[in-house]
């Protein structure tokens, strides 16, 4: 067991940077692959191309041959007490197979149990027994993909009495007990924190920097006591403050901007992205202007792309 | 339930329940503060609320998108009735969202107006045929097929045709496909009157392609596709239907030439 934590880790600590990426999203599949643009990576949805026999599967093998690809998953479900889903891990594989990822994600939450699923990203207890339970299976996850998963922090809105461990602190023992990596996605923290009174930047300052291979930034709605993670507009400064914290203390990882909804023409979303590069300093990061805060109470989480197959005619 | 030391797989339970039942009793509020943290904005009950509201938005939206015309004709109102009653009887067993509307067609069926009623309203049909319609076409989209066929003329030797393995036949009690392709042009369509109709829709370079066919056509394509030859399925119309074999000898060509540049024969 110890041994292949170890070599998992191993794995994680030689995993490459390959930049600035953008999520996959069908919007944009004849824009990319007509105009070939000069974006580092793509992160697509697993599930959105596990099942497919047409065109998404069809796109996504050609862009897999031009860029370097990851792949983010939504339905692993590694909290929940239900059976881990042998015939999506199946699929999972044999996508990763066609795919070559440089790595594999999904989320620290679960999904549902009995086996239902609410298709959200629900938020898991954190204490002793939940640790224990979610690394067993981690690593039978990880042993039956053969390769060590990658795990994110969710945006969550509420917190359980139960829970006696700091999300940071959970996420940090996880990755000590089976050798996995570290998704931290800082507007999920800057979301988490508002939601449920805890203080984003300590959070960020005592994650296992060195665990950390990717990072996600994304817009959010404010919805005045509480804020939706809707990846559907701009980053917030606020936001941006702390990809420069994180990117200090990391030393730069693989950085993915989330757009899942009022999905932007291609161009506006990679001009968002590479405003990264100017908050990679302290120094240049803090030309902060002022931004108009908008309160709505209609917001839905969109924590990724969970749209069903949009085809076109 | 006993909230002091609940386990893990009890606080799913209980989560999962909260999100995918309606309205919460009293004595769920007091579980709901048993369970659940305060904060200095939001009390446990608006901390849960925020999945519970989230859970039921995010799946009538994607119900919304796979059946985009069937909304269109049930208007929002009526469908999201629909779409909740649904999700409420059918909650998805899935990890993918494509497959969520799967069981839609049959619990329309299952739940009609008039199901007691001797004299049945003919509009539950169209909508149920519409909604089948409308996922088959979301599975025809992504189905497994090989990507190219060989691209034919029309001197290709009638004995070598066959149909494509991604043509889909489809025949309705309702004039669904021209319904569904007005809607897709923006024609804001009317319910139709009842009118038996057929269609046909293929996939080329992954791309869906609808076609309101005539009877003839539909029975001729049909028996293609149950193997016979463009020679035998002429008289297997003039046999079983009111076909003339000179008539379909004569029409030939022209249906030859359409069926080519439509996508539905390969060799
Ligand atoms: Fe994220």
């Amino acid at each position: 067991m110890i041994k292949k934590r170890d070599q998992y880790l191993k794995i994680i600590n030689a995993l490459p940077n390959p930049g600035l990426g953008l999520g996959l999203r069908s919007k944009h599949f004849n824009y990319i692959l007509e105009h070939n643009p000069a974006v580092d990576w793509f992160e697509v949805i697993s599930e959105n191309f596990m099942d497919s026999g047409g065109r998404p599967r069809h796109i996504l093998r050609q862009i897999a041959e031009k860029y370097p690809v990851v792949m983010h998953g939504v339905s692993l479900s590694i909290g929940s007490t239900d059976p881990l889903n042998m015939e999506y891990l199946g699929k999972l594989k044999t996508l990763a197979a066609e795919v070559k990822p440089l790595w594999i994600s999904d989320h620290l939450c679960w999904t549902g149990v009995n086996n239902l699923n609410t298709h959200d990203l629900l938020p898991v207890l954190l204490n002793e027994e939940s640790l224990k339970h979610i690394c067993s299976r981690i690593r039978m996850a990880q042993d039956f993909m053969d390769r060590p998963l990658v795990f994110e922090n969710p945006s969550t809105y509420l917190t359980f009495k139960q829970s006696t461990i700091p999300e940071w602190e959970f996420l940090k023992y996880m990755a000590e007990e089976t050798g996995c990596g570290l998704l931290l996605d800082v507007n999920n923290v800057y979301v988490s924190a508002f939601n449920n009174d805890f203080d984003p930047v300590h959070y960020i300052n005592h994650l296992p920097h060195n665990r950390i291979v990717q990072m996600h930034i994304a817009g959010h709605q404010h919805c005045g006591d509480y804020i939706i993670d809707t990846h559907d507009r701009n980053v917030v400064q606020d936001v941006w403050k702390l990809f420069t914290q994180a990117w200090q203390l990391t030393g730069g990882v693989a950085t993915l901007l989330e757009w899942d909804s009022n999905i932007p023409d291609f161009d506006e979303y990679h001009t968002e992205l590479l405003k990264a590069k100017q908050y990679m300093s302290v120094m240049t990061g803090y030309n902060m202007d002022t931004e108009k805060l908008e309160y709505s109470s209609d917001a839905v989480s969109n924590p990724v792309d969970f749209l069903v197959n949009d085809f076109k005619w | 339930m006993e909230t002091k030391n609940i386990t893990l797989h009890q606080l799913q339970n209980w989560m999962q329940g909260m999100l995918i039942k309606g309205s919460p009793s009293t004595d769920d509020r007091k579980v709901i503060e048993a369970v659940v943290n305060h904060s200095q904005r939001l009390s446990a009950m608006r901390h849960l609320n925020i999945y519970r509201s989230s859970y039921i938005a995010r799946l009538r939206a994607c119900l919304q998108n796979q059946f985009i015309a069937l909304a269109y004709a049930l208007g929002n109102d009526l469908f999201e009735s629909f779409a909740d009653q649904y999700l409420d009887s059918c909650p998805s067993e899935s990890y993918t969202l494509n497959t969520l509307g799967e069981k839609l067609p049959a619990f329309l069926e299952q739940t009609r107006p008039d199901a007691d009623l001797e004299q049945k309203e003919s509009w539950p049909d169209f909508i149920i045929e519409l909604a089948g319609f409308e996922y088959a076409l979301s599975e025809i989209f992504d189905e497994q097929a090989a990507g190219d066929f060989t691209i034919l003329t029309p001197d290709t030797p009638d004995n070598l045709l066959k149909v494509t393995p991604v043509l889909h036949l489809f025949s309705h009690h309702f004039p669904i496909c021209q319904y569904y392709l007005d809607f897709l042009q923006h024609k804001e369509p009317e319910l139709p009157f009842p009118e038996e109709s057929y269609c046909a829709v293929s996939r080329r370079d992954y791309k869906l392609g609808l076609f309101v066919i005539r009877r003839a056509q539909y029975y001729f394509l049909k028996s293609m596709q149950e193997g016979r030859s463009v020679k035998k399925s002429m008289k297997y119309l003039a046999k079983n239907f009111e076909f003339k074999i000179e008539d379909l000898e004569k029409i030939w060509p022209e249906w030859k030439r359409n069926f080519i540049t439509s996508g539905f024969l390969c060799v």
